[in-house]
Order: C-alpha cells, then sequence, then structure tokens
C-alpha cells in the first residue's frame, strides 16, 4: 500500500519498488503479489485503475491504486507504528548492548 | 532493472508457469501473472546464464509454494473460523516456511545440525535394517512361526542329535504336533563326473522338505516310500542353486544317476529357487541312503527333528508334551534312553541364536549415539535461543501465545530433523552394504537386508522422536519469554551459578552417554583381548588341515578302512614341506567333535545316562607332535596299537584330574560308550585343548587309535615347514594317488581356524569401538561448543574482572573450574550408566568381569582429560579477553 501512496502501478511495478524500497530484504513474486492484490481489493483499500493504458504498454497490464479507505487506513496503520516505535526507543528495546564475537 | 519484454502474447513458458497457480488467482490475474513473469524473465537478476536461470527458477519455487499456501489472516473471518485442524495445518506450513528460511540464513548451523542427525538416524536406520532383516522379518517357511527344531538332551548336554527311532516315537505320540521331520546334513562324495567332489547333502524324511515348503521346479520331491523304507530304487533331489552352479542348469538332469557316496543315485527333481533351505543341503538323499547303518538303532544319536506344532499350540506346551514322551521313552528303553530328554528351539532362535545378543547390543550403541546426537542438536539450538530470546520476547509482547511460540520453534526442529532423516536414510543406503560385507560368516538371513518399508516407518519415527527430544527443552526454553527479559536482559546470565544451566546439562548428558558406550566397546575389547590371551592347547601356527569321507559303499570293512588311512598317511608325510602329518576325526575349531559317555576305573557303576561324556577324538600317530600338544606323562599312540592289540587310549590332563585326582593316570581303566562298549586302558595324558571353541571350559578328552575305531569321516593335520595353504594342491595330490575318485574338501590353514572362531568378538568389537568413537566426536564437539559459548556469553564479566586486576591464569582457572564441574557431574552419572551397561552385556564378555576396573578407570579417566581439554580451548580464549574492547561494546 505504501507503494501505491504516491500513484498508480502495474503488478510488476509494484514489485520491483517494494525490491528497491527494502534492499531486496523482500521480494514478491507474482503469486505472492496478485494474492495480496487481490485480498486487498475486496477489502476495498486497493482498486484497479480504469485509466487508459500508455502507449507502447503491454495491453495485459492491468493498474492498481489506493482508494480513499486505502489511504486512510494506511494513514492510521502508519500512524499506530510510530507510535510503537517511539515508544520502544524511549525504553531502549532497541539498544543492542551484545558485543561481537570475543 | 531492464526494460520489461513487450510482447501482446505471453511465451508458452510464461503461460505454463501461470497455470501452476492457484486457479483462484488464475481465474483474476491469469494475464497479469504470464505477463509478470516474462518481465521477470527479461530482468538483469534473472536474465544471465545457468545462475541466473537457477535464480529464477529458485525464484518462481518458492512464489508457487507460497501462493499455495493459505493467506495469514489478521482479522477474524466474519464467516467465523476454519475448523481447527486445518488452523492447525495453515500454522505448521506457515512456521515450516519460516523455518527454511531461517536455515537458509544460517547454513553453518544447520550444516552442522544435519549432519549430526544424518550420523546419528543413519546409523540406526542400517542397524536397524540389519535387525529387521535377521530378527523381525517372517521366515519364507510356511507357517514359520510354528517351525521348531528338536533335540535330544542328557544330563550334562542340552542339544544332542536324537536316534531315528526315538524321533518315529516323538512323532507317533506328541498331540501337540501336527508333524515331525529328520534331516541331518552330511558331506556327500560325488564322484563320476569330473574331478571327484564334495556337495553339502541332507539325508532327509519326505515330510521334512514339505515342513519346511519346498517345491520341486524340476520333477518331483520324495515319496513317503522312498524314505521310509525304500523302493528299491535310490532317487536324490539337487537344489537349485547346485543345479545351476555345478550341472550347467540342464534340464536333462532328472533321470541322470549320480554316484553318490560311492552309490548311484536317480535325480527326481531340483527344487524352486524360492526355497530356501536352513541346512543349506545342496543334496538330499532320502534317510534309507544314511550312509552307515547304525544310524538306525535306537541310542544312536544321529538326526535332527523339525517338528510344526498344531495351530494355537504355544512352544512351552509343546515342549511339556515332548518332555513326557522322551520320559515314556526313557522308562521303556533304560539301556539307551536313560536320563534323556528333548528340547524344542523355535527354528528362529536355532537360525539367529548366536547373532541375536550381537545385534541388540549394536542397536543399543546406536540408539546411544542417536540419543548423544540429539543432545548435540539441542545445545545448538539452546545456543541459538538464547541469541533469539529478544525475538521472542518482542513477540511475546507483540501477542503471540507461549504455545504457539513452543509450535513454532518446535516446527522449526521437526524440519531439521526430517532434513537430518533424509539425509540419514541415504547414509544408511551405503552403510548397509558396508556393514552386510563385512560380517564374518555372513548373516543368517533369507533375502536381502535392504531399506524396506518397516525400515522406512522407523526412520520416519526416530526422525520425528528426535525432532521433538532435541526440539522441546530448546523450545520451552526460548518460549520463556516476557517482556521484561526483553528490557532488562544482560548477556553475562550464561550460568555460573550453582546448578548447571540447560546446555551445561546436555553436555553433561553427552559426556556421560559416551562413557557409557565407550565403557562397553572397552569391555568388549578387553573380553576379545582375554580371549586372544587363552592357550588353546596347541599350536595352530603352519598346520594345514583337509577333511574327506570315504564312502561306505567302497570301504566295506575296517580293514580297507584302515588301509586307505595307512597309504594316505604315509602319501601325505612324504610330501616336501610337510614337516609331520596325522589323521584326526575332527579338527580342534573345525566344528566338528564326538561326544560320549565314559566310566573311569575307581568311579562306581551307575545308570549310563548319568555318566560324565567326554570329547572323543580318533587320531593317529605323530597327532600330538604335529599339533604341538604336550604329552604330559606315558606315551604317544605307535605301532603296537594295532586293531588287534588291547584297547588303548590318551586322556587330557583334565580328564585326569577330574577322574584320578592326585594320581597317575598312566596304567588306569576307562570305559568309553561306544558301541559296542570298549574298555580301554590309559597310555599317555596330554595337554587339555579347545575342541569347539577358544573361550569353551576344559573338558575331559579322550583319544582314541583310528587303527581301533576305525571311521569313514576324518581330517589330515600336516605341519609344513612354509605356508601351508601352498601345499594344499599336494596334499589333494597324495590322496588321489592313492584313490583318484576320493574328493578332499576344506583344505584350510589352522590358523585361519583359530581367527575365525573369533571372528564373531571381533567384529562387535569393531562396530561397538566405531560407534563410540563417532559419540566421543559428536560429545567432545557438544563440549567444545558450550563451554565456546558460555566464554562468549561472559565476555563482559571477564572485561570487567580483568580491568579489575584479575590476571590471565586466574581468568583461564574460573572458566576451567566451570568446564570441570560439567565434566565431574558426567564421569559421576557415566560411570553408573557403564556400570549398569556391563551388567547388560556380561554374557558377552569372556575373562573379563563386567565391572572390569581397567576399562571403567581407563575410559573415565581418559574421557575426563579429553572433555577438559575441549574445555582449555575456550578458557585459553576467554584469558585473552582484552578488557577494553569487552567493555567498549556496553
Amino acid at each position: 500500500m505504501l507503494v501505491l501512496a504516491d500513484g498508480e502501478r502495474h503488478g510488476y511495478a509494484i514489485a520491483r519498488e517494494i525490491d528497491a524500497v527494502t534492499k531486496g530484504a523482500v521480494r514478491m513474486g507474482s503469486g505472492t503479489l496478485y494474492g495480496t492484490l487481490q485480498r486487498l481489493v475486496a477489502a476495498a483499500l486497493v482498486e484497479p485503475s480504469h485509466a487508459a493504458h500508455r502507449s507502447g504498454d503491454d495491453p495485459r497490464r492491468r493498474y492498481y491504486r489506493l482508494t480513499a479507505r486505502g489511504r486512510s487506513t494506511l494513514k492510521s496503520e502508519i500512524d499506530r507504528l510510530a507510535t510503537v516505535v517511539s515508544v520502544a526507543r524511549r525504553r531502549h528495546v532497541l539498544d543492542t548492548p551484545r558485543p561481537e564475537a570475543v | 532493472m531492464s526494460a520489461p519484454q513487450s510482447t501482446a502474447q505471453p511465451s508458452h513458458a510464461a503461460r505454463a508457469i501461470a497455470r501452476m497457480y492457484p486457479a483462484s488467482l488464475r481465474g483474476a490475474h491469469g494475464d497479469e501473472i504470464a505477463c509478470f513473469v516474462d518481465e521477470l524473465r527479461g530482468d538483469t537478476r534473472f536474465a544471465s546464464g545457468i545462475v541466473g536461470r537457477a535464480r529464477l527458477l529458485v525464484h518462481l519455487a518458492g512464489d508457487l509454494f507460497a501462493s499455495r499456501m493459505p493467506a495469514p489472516r489478521r482479522t477474524r473471518s466474519p464467516l467465523g473460523d476454519p475448523p481447527r485442524r486445518e488452523r492447525r495445518l495453515e500454522t505448521f506450513l506457515q512456521d515450516a516456511r519460516l523455518a527454511l528460511r531461517a536455515m537458509a540464513r544460517r547454513p553453518a548451523f544447520t550444516c552442522v545440525a544435519v549432519i549430526t542427525l544424518m550420523l546419528g538416524i543413519g546409523a540406526n536406520t542400517a542397524i536397524f535394517s540389519v535387525v529387521s532383516a535377521v530378527l523381525l522379518r517372517p521366515l519364507p517357511f510356511p507357517h514359520a512361526d510354528r517351525l521348531a527344531v528338536l533335540w535330544a538332551t542328557n544330563s550334562t548336554n542340552r542339544q544332542l542329535l536324537a536316534s531315528i527311532d526315538d524321533v518315529n516315537d516323538w512323532r507317533a505320540r506328541t498331540r501337540t504336533f501336527a508333524d515331525i521331520g529328520m534331516v541331518r546334513t552330511q558331506s556327500v562324495n560325488l564322484t563320476g563326473a569330473g574331478a571327484p567332489d564334495r556337495l553339502v547333502g541332507s539325508f532327509v524324511t519326505a515330510n521334512s522338505l514339505t515342513l519346511l515348503g519346498a517345491r520341486a521346479a524340476l520333477g518331483r520331491l520324495f515319496t513317503t516310500a522312498e524314505t521310509e523304507k525304500g523302493t528299491g530304487q535310490t532317487v536324490a533331489i539337487v537344489s537349485y542353486d547346485a543345479w545351476r552352479t555345478r550341472f550347467g542348469a540342464d534340464r536333462a538332469i532328472l533321470g541322470r544317476t549320480l554316484v553318490l557316496n560311492g552309490r548311484p543315485h536317480v535325480v527326481i527333481g531340483v527344487t524352486d529357487s524360492a526355497f530356501a533351505d536352513p541346512f543349506n543341503a545342496q543334496v538330499w538323499l532320502p534317510i534309507t541312503s544314511a550312509p552307515n547303518p547304525n544310524w538306525f538303532q535306537r541310542g544312536n544319536a544321529s538326526v535332527w527333528a523339525v517338528g510344526r506344532v498344531r495351530d494355537g499350540v504355544t512352544m512351552d506346551r509343546a515342549q511339556q508334551d515332548l518332555s513326557a514322551v522322551a520320559a515314556q521313552l526313557s522308562r521303556e528303553y533304560p539301556a539307551t534312553n536313560a536320563g534323556s530328554g528333548a528340547l524344542v528351539i523355535p527354528l528362529r532362535d536355532w537360525l539367529v541364536g548366536t547373532v541375536r545378543p550381537t545385534l541388540v547390543i549394536v542397536l543399543a550403541f546406536v540408539g546411544v549415539v542417536l540419543l548423544i546426537a540429539c543432545a548435540n542438536v539441542a545445545n545448538l539450538q539452546l545456543a541459538r535461543a538464547t541469541g533469539r530470546r529478544r525475538e521472542m520476547s518482542l513477540r511475546a509482547a507483540l501477542g503471540a501465545g507461549r504455545s504457539r511460540l513452543v509450535r513454532q520453534l518446535l516446527t522449526e526442529n521437526l524440519v531439521l530433523s526430517v532434513l537430518g532423516g533424509a539425509a540419514g536414510v541415504l547414509f544408511a543406503r551405503w552403510a548397509i552394504g558396508v556393514l552386510v560385507n563385512a560380517v564374518p560368516g555372513g548373516l543368517p538371513t533369507f533375502g536381502d537386508v535392504g531399506i524396506d518399508g518397516g525400515v522406512l516407518l522407523f526412520s520416519a519415527a526416530l526422525t520425528v522422536g528426535a525432532g521433538l527430544l532435541f526440539g522441546i527443552a530448546p523450545a520451552l526454553h526460548a518460549s520463556r519469554a516476557r517482556l521484561t527479559d526483553a528490557l532488562t536482559l544482560r548477556t553475562g546470565e550464561a550460568g555460573h551459578g550453582r546448578r548447571l544451566d540447560p546446555r551445561q546439562a546436555f553436555a553433561a548428558l553427552q559426556l556421560a552417554l559416551c562413557i557409557v558406550l565407550l565403557a562397553g566397546a572397552a569391555l568388549l575389547d578387553r573380553s576379545l583381548g582375554a580371549l586372544r590371551e587363552v592357550n588353546v592347547g596347541f599350536d595352530p601356527h603352519d598346520v594345514l588341515t583337509a577333511e574327506f569321507r570315504l564312502p561306505a559303499a567302497k570301504y566295506r570293512s575296517d580293514t580297507a578302512i584302515t588301509e586307505f588311512m595307512q597309504r594316505a598317511i604315509g602319501a601325505i608325510r612324504a610330501i616336501p614341506g610337510v614337516q609331520s602329518a596325522a589323521l584326526v576325526n575332527a579338527v580342534p575349531l573345525s566344528g566338528n567333535f564326538g561326544l560320549n559317555a565314559y566310566l573311569p576305573e575307581g568311579a562306581p557303576a551307575t545308570d549310563p545316562a548319568q555318566e560324565p561324556t567326554a570329547q572323543v577324538n580318533g587320531v593317529t600317530d605323530q597327532f600330538f607332535r604335529t599339533m604341538r600338544i604336550p604329552i604330559i606323562a606315558g606315551r604317544d599312540f605307535d605301532g603296537r596299537d594295532r586293531a588287534d592289540a588291547a584297547p588303548v587310549v590318551v586322556v587330557d590332563q583334565e580328564l585326569a584330574r577330574r577322574a584320578w585326582p592326585n594320581q597317575s593316570a598312566i596304567g588306569k581303566q576307562v570305559t568309553v560308550r561306544f558301541t559296542p562298549v570298549v574298555t580301554a586302558t590309559v597310555i599317555g595324558v596330554v595337554g587339555s585343548v579347545k575342541q569347539l571353541t577358544v573361550g569353551e571350559p576344559a573338558s575331559p578328552q579322550i583319544y582314541v587309535p583310528i587303527a581301533q575305531q576305525p571311521g569313514i569321516f576324518n581330517s589330515v593335520v600336516a605341519r609344513t615347514s612354509r605356508d601351508p595353504m601352498l601345499l594344499a594342491g599336494a596334499l589333494r595330490s597324495a590322496i588321489w594317488s592313492i584313490d583318484p575318485d576320493q574328493p578332499v574338501w576344506k583344505a584350510r590353514s589352522l590358523d585361519s581356524l583359530v581367527e575365525r572362531d573369533m571372528a564373531g568378538p571381533r567384529f562387535a568389537v569393531v562396530l561397538t569401538a566405531a560407534f563410540a568413537l563417532l559419540a566421543l566426536t559428536l560429545a567432545v564437539v557438544g563440549v567444545y561448543g558450550v563451554m565456546s559459548f558460555t566464554v562468549a556469553q561472559r565476555t563482559h564479566e571477564v572485561g570487567i574482572r580483568m580491568a579489575l586486576g584479575a590476571r590471565r591464569s586466574d581468568v583461564t582457572r574460573m572458566v576451567l573450574v566451570q568446564g570441570g564441574r560439567v565434566v565431574a557431574v558426567a564421569l559421576a552419572f557415566g560411570l553408573v550408566g557403564a556400570l549398569g551397561a556391563g551388567r547388560l552385556i556380561r554374557n558377552q564378555l569372556f575373562g573379563v568381569s563386567a565391572a572390569d576396573p581397567v576399562a571403567l578407570v581407563g575410559v573415565t579417566l581418559g574421557l575426563g582429560l579429553v572433555a577438559l581439554a575441549a574445555c582449555y580451548l575456550p578458557a585459553r580464549r576467554a584469558a585473552r579477553v582484552d578488557p577494553v574492547i569487552a567493555l567498549r561494546a556496553e
């Protein structure tokens, strides 16, 4: 959803963007990606875009974008996570005092 | 990334791949998926070379797998939860995926754990496949569990051949047996078909073959008439193997006449290839073709009986029944049967009796090796679990229940053990081949030893069991996570309290189990050493032995036999390189022997059945010299001891001691229960020899001159001036120079007979020692790992100590003391375990006590030192800690 926040994208572009944003830590295959999209669409958080294809584009591509509900859900989720992180910071949960191997 | 392929139509490959996705996805996104795949194929990461393609395949496979997994549910479905079982499976698959990922991230840990489990499970699978084939698999005979071998007994011997008349009475009078047949195997001379040869013959009644389920592949089996009285035509049946190897699989063998033991026999059948004779016969003859007519006298022990108990009758019940009949017979025929009984031994016990204890010991050994392997992996897991405690705490804080965490960790272990188990089965496939070829004398199995369904089931059970065994403690340990742990945990908490922490307890357990195995192997090794020290009573080096049997049909009189023997021994002594030679009925340790009751002069006459028995052996002169058996008193046999001279015997010192303690045996009379009974004068006393096994206790032995008790079966012993086996051909030629039709077999060195007798114990030692060393390696690696880990955890503390002025030696000592506690606990428990294990295997020990101090103390000390050495390396590393570095991390 985060990846769709700045505009609509087609499936492969979403996967590439997630790969780039997470520096390769999350690599989505088509099955995982479309499975997720299917659930997001069903929850009315994301919808297929009916905008015309750009010229020279593969006609099989379908573009996805956030719905209004998706955008507000995303925002509240980010707020919630930010709270968790700030609490964790204050309590030093993320400090790692462990020395490496002797 | 490169520009995506821009094709309107997806490639065939992409369409094929898209079709593999679940229908729910395909319906809505089929085209998109195909397009996606095409774009992936154009991606720079996947497009170049074999590596790229392989990467793509892995990626696609992972994605396909993932897309078939149920989707994670973050919220409760409005339709309610799916059934519990389905939810569990879903969780399990999800955990399995997590586990595979986690393992891939830690290849070193995964490799060590999988190899450890592979060795443990593989060794167990290999040994179990042998156990399964030898002890568990049904024997290939009809109603095999109801078949038994029946023996006669007397007051001193538990397993004797029975007389034919007795077996006939057993068959007629018992009610618990459906049928009883007779079998007697004996070498048979085959002549008139090329070089004279020897076949393993079996003299049988017709019903024996049917009891054992024999079928004829060609021709037919015996009729009852043929084996009861004889029908005028002597007949024989050839085994399938002999038919192929000796007779070129010639179908025309039916009706052909074979000269067996000098008498013509017409071949009436060839057994089926599936028939596995438990007596390993190559040719069957009717019992009416017995080589010796005195087989048919009551009181002459000549046959085994094979019986099948009736359906629903236990072996115990059959034993009672048979004993009652034997008691009746001993009342009816006191002259021959007084004091004799009968013994029922289930066929399987008879076949595998000697192997069973060794197999059970080895199975127990590998079981313990697996326990050690599990402890090892558990320790690896514990070390990891401590590292993951933070992760667990956070997950618990975020709402994961403890059971959920335990389940996740257990799933990881299960995945690990499944990998180990699969590798173990492959390892076992290889190990079984090595094992089966290494067993001396072969295994008493019918069919191949291999990995069948039962073995696989066993391995699967082991795998799951192992996964739980090494998983449960680390899982509980790691899941004992509280939020406060995550917030307050410091790393110096690893056990330096009074009690051992779980890792140290596991290391101690490994060491303790290892002591048990090492002590067991050491006991067996010391037992073998004791066996080697045994004085067999003769000098086995540079002695050639061989066996032959004269055909009774050709050598009808004692004179003819004696004449052959004299000429043969003369020819053998004339062979260049032979220093001395003699003939003997039964070469020591060859498996042959004779037992007779005897009555020494001065002992009160009793019931013949109560008389003591002695091993009786017929020999020619020079036997004692050839064997280097010391003559303690009197003289050797010589030319004076002819057939027509007064009967004489030589006795061994054991008989002389028992019969005439503190007196000279020379000149005393001894009565030997030959048929007819002979009373002879003792002319010499010789040292005792081991006749049946190296480990047997000294028993009374009587030697008679062959000239006075001529028999058709004899062996040659020849002391040679060089490698005895080089003279085997010359020995055959010497005998053939007297009778070109006389087969000679089993040309062997006396040394090889002694070695053969020890092969079983030696094999047990090699196997148990190998497993004990494997266990030692695992345990030492385990202890080293635990101590290293502990030291790493205490780095901070060590840094502080050193900053406050502790010397390096203090630090080393501190760590060594900690390791020493683990070792001390292990040694204490291990010693107790070793004492227990020694008691379990004491029946397999010879000349060594089950609590042999040398073995126990040696093993304990040795292992203690090795374990301390494994602690010393981490201790030294701890002493090198630089306080600045150790404290900077805070």
